[in-house]
């Protein structure tokens, strides 16, 4: 509760403004643990969609921000950077959240799910904006969230190997007053 | 909401508000003036008790206010339901400060807009978009003393009054790091304390009064056209006193200061902030501990006219105080055990409070039927000017005025009248910035003079 007590100045502010928004941006990335944000891969021989799971962890959010608001609407923006030495193949970037009472944020459907082409020897950064997103709104409103990222690779060509750096994850959630 | 439910609110905002030395003017001829008070013009609520001694003059004696606004507020009232996407706690202030008894020409900007919080590990801004215009530059004041339902009865030159008096005061004072983070959305900072303090203090008493003004000096003109020492050229001075005695009903007061002081990262662990709050209170009143209060106090004024020019200086509540026996408590918060603490520091302790002193100053030049003037109002929480012209042509008057008010903002005012016999009909526009923002507003008062 305490953490609430300075922010909870802002909703009475909130409340005063009639049919007006809050809107809550969390730099998650900024909460990640600096090994979280960059994943090294190895793919030696082919292997049918293989699976790095980038990282799984919790995240302390504002605590009881759901008690005085509602989520109307939510977004994602991601960006990522493949930095691939050998190999080629396409994939697909995953990315879950889900609330703390999830026993993992993988149970879950994936919020979004972003393709990519790996070459050998090429840099390729990824990104994508997810709008409307239910559970990330009910996520992002809770004490803490839990967050995952995995990437699916289809190889064409091997070994494949490379480092994956998460350069942006950036949450918005749209709140109206629910006093 | 019914109609009836809101204007008995509005009703209720304007008993409560509209009595305070800086709330609306509610009499047209005195705000087409700027709001300027002499011993005949807008005087009607004793700002100088000497008043009451000079002959009745051309001037008014009285005003009956026309509250047109209240049509107005009818058809477009705030929504106090909190549960209504439309409900505005802003939009419901400004009716406390505003009482809608005059027609709003040109209504403040409303506060309204989405809310931004931007949060990383380390990072924190808040954009409070157009809350940001009700946090002021400096601490927020309110309050002021009111003498309510009075009644009086006069015997001669003198006169016994019951009334009561309210005074209320609040200042709440934002560190300059908080005010910073909310009125200009700076990111908050690690290793930095965001505080405010509030002192509140509130008082009723019922006040019994014996008072007595009557001319101490008369040197008449050369050529005495009239008794009216305004416009006849005499040298005369009056005198007024009313002591005063003080039943208090109720006093409490509070002041406390608290803050959050942030750790190396703002949010680096599930407690990042450190909390400090602690407020002590005083209380005493009628059925409860402590009792009633009892006080003296007085009103005080003269007025000297030479060559029809006035000078006049008015002392309300001058030493006015209530001696209590009040109940002392500190409240202490823990940030180690989340809790609050309650420690009664001292019961019926002996107490004086203080209703601090209103003063009037005011000059006035008449010429002819052309009357100049200005005064010096200074009260609890703020001193404000005024200063006004009134010509009259035949029946008809025509008003211009202006005066800085509560906010330390330049007003302007005119206006016009007509005088039928023994009644004038006046109408008056002015600026103001009573609201919760503080921007400049406009509105049209209509009322009747009685002459």
């Amino acid at each position: 509760m305490r953490r609430l007590i300075p922010f909870a100045l802002l909703f009475p502010l909130l409340a005063g403004c009639g049919n007006r928004n809050l809107i809550l941006t969390v730099d998650i990335l900024s909460f990640l643990n600096p090994s979280s944000k960059v994943v090294s891969y190895n793919i030696p021989v082919p292997a049918p969609s293989d699976t790095v799971e980038v990282f799984s962890d919790s995240l302390n959010l504002l605590q009881g921000v759901s008690d005085v608001t509602r989520a109307v609407a939510a977004s994602m923006d991601i960006a990522a950077s493949f930095d691939n030495t050998s190999g080629a193949a396409t994939g697909s970037f995953l990315i879950y959240i889900a609330s703390a009472d999830s026993s993992s944020p993988f149970t879950t459907t994936p919020i979004a799910n972003v393709p990519f082409t790996l070459l050998a020897g090429q840099v390729t950064n990824v990104s994508t904006h997810v709008d409307a997103s239910a559970s990330l709104a009910e996520a992002l409103t809770h004490d803490k969230a839990q967050v995952g990222l995995r990437v699916i690779f289809n190889g064409t060509a091997f070994p494949i190997q490379g480092t994956e750096t998460l350069t942006q994850l950036t949450a918005t959630v749209i709140m109206k007053k629910d006093l | 909401m019914t109609k009836v439910t809101s204007l008995t609110i509005a009703v209720i905002a304007c008993a409560l508000f509209a009595g305070t030395a800086e709330s609306q003017t509610l009499d047209a001829r005195r705000l087409g003036m700027g709001g300027v008070v002499t011993s005949d013009v807008g005087d009607f609520s004793g700002s100088n008790i000497a008043f009451r001694a000079v002959p009745k003059g051309a001037g008014g004696t009285g005003s009956i206010p026309l509250p047109l606004g209240l049509i107005q507020y009818l058809s477009d009232h705030p929504v106090y339901d909190s549960k209504d996407s439309l409900f505005n706690i802003y939009k419901i202030a400004n009716v406390l400060l505003n009482p809608p008894l005059t027609i709003q020409l040109v209504k403040p900007k409303e506060v309204s807009g989405d809310i931004s919080i931007f949060i990383a590990q380390d990072s924190l801004k808040v954009d409070l978009a157009d809350v940001k215009r009700v946090i002021p530059e400096n601490s927020m004041k309110q309050g002021g003393v009111m003498h309510l339902f009075g009644i009086h009865r006069n015997f001669g030159k003198g006169f016994v009054q019951i009334g009561s008096l309210v005074h209320l005061r609040n200042e709440l004072t934002l560190s300059n790091q908080l005010r910073d983070a909310l009125r200009d959305a700076r990111p908050f900072t690690s290793n930095t304390r965001y505080g405010l303090t509030d002192e509140g203090r509130a008082q009723a008493a019922i006040a019994f009064q014996v008072g007595y003004a009557a001319r101490a000096l008369y040197r008449a003109p050369a050529k005495e056209s009239s008794t009216d020492p305004r416009q006849n050229r005499a040298t005369a001075l009056y005198l007024g006193a009313a002591p005063k005695y003080l039943l208090g009903l109720a006093y409490g007061d509070a002041r406390g200061e608290g803050g959050v002081t942030t750790g190396d990262t703002l949010f680096a662990s599930s407690n990042p902030v450190t909390i400090d709050m602690d407020s002590q209170t005083r209380n005493s009143g009628i059925g409860g501990s402590g009792g009633l209060g009892s006080g003296i106090g007085s009103d005080l004024g003269a007025v000297l006219y030479w060559n029809n020019f006035e000078l006049g200086l008015g002392l309300n509540d001058f030493g006015s105080q209530i001696k209590w026996n009040v109940t002392r408590r500190r409240h202490l918060y823990d940030d180690v055990t989340n809790q609050f603490t309650t420690t009664v520091v001292a019961k019926d302790e002996k107490y004086t409070s203080r209703i601090p002193v209103t003063t009037t100053i005011n000059v006035a030049k008449r010429i002819g039927r052309t009357t100049l003037a200005a005064d010096l109002v200074d009260g609890d929480l703020r001193t404000t000017m005024h200063a006004g012209a009134e010509l009259w042509f035949g029946m008809w008057a025509v008003r211009s005025g202006i005066y800085r008010d509560q906010n330390q903002m330049a007003q302007f005012a005119g206006g016009g009248g007509y005088r039928f016999g023994k009644l004038g009909l006046d109408l008056a526009i002015a600026t103001n910035s009573r609201n919760i923002s503080r921007e400049r507003g406009a509105e049209l008062s209509a009322s009747l003079s009685l002459y």
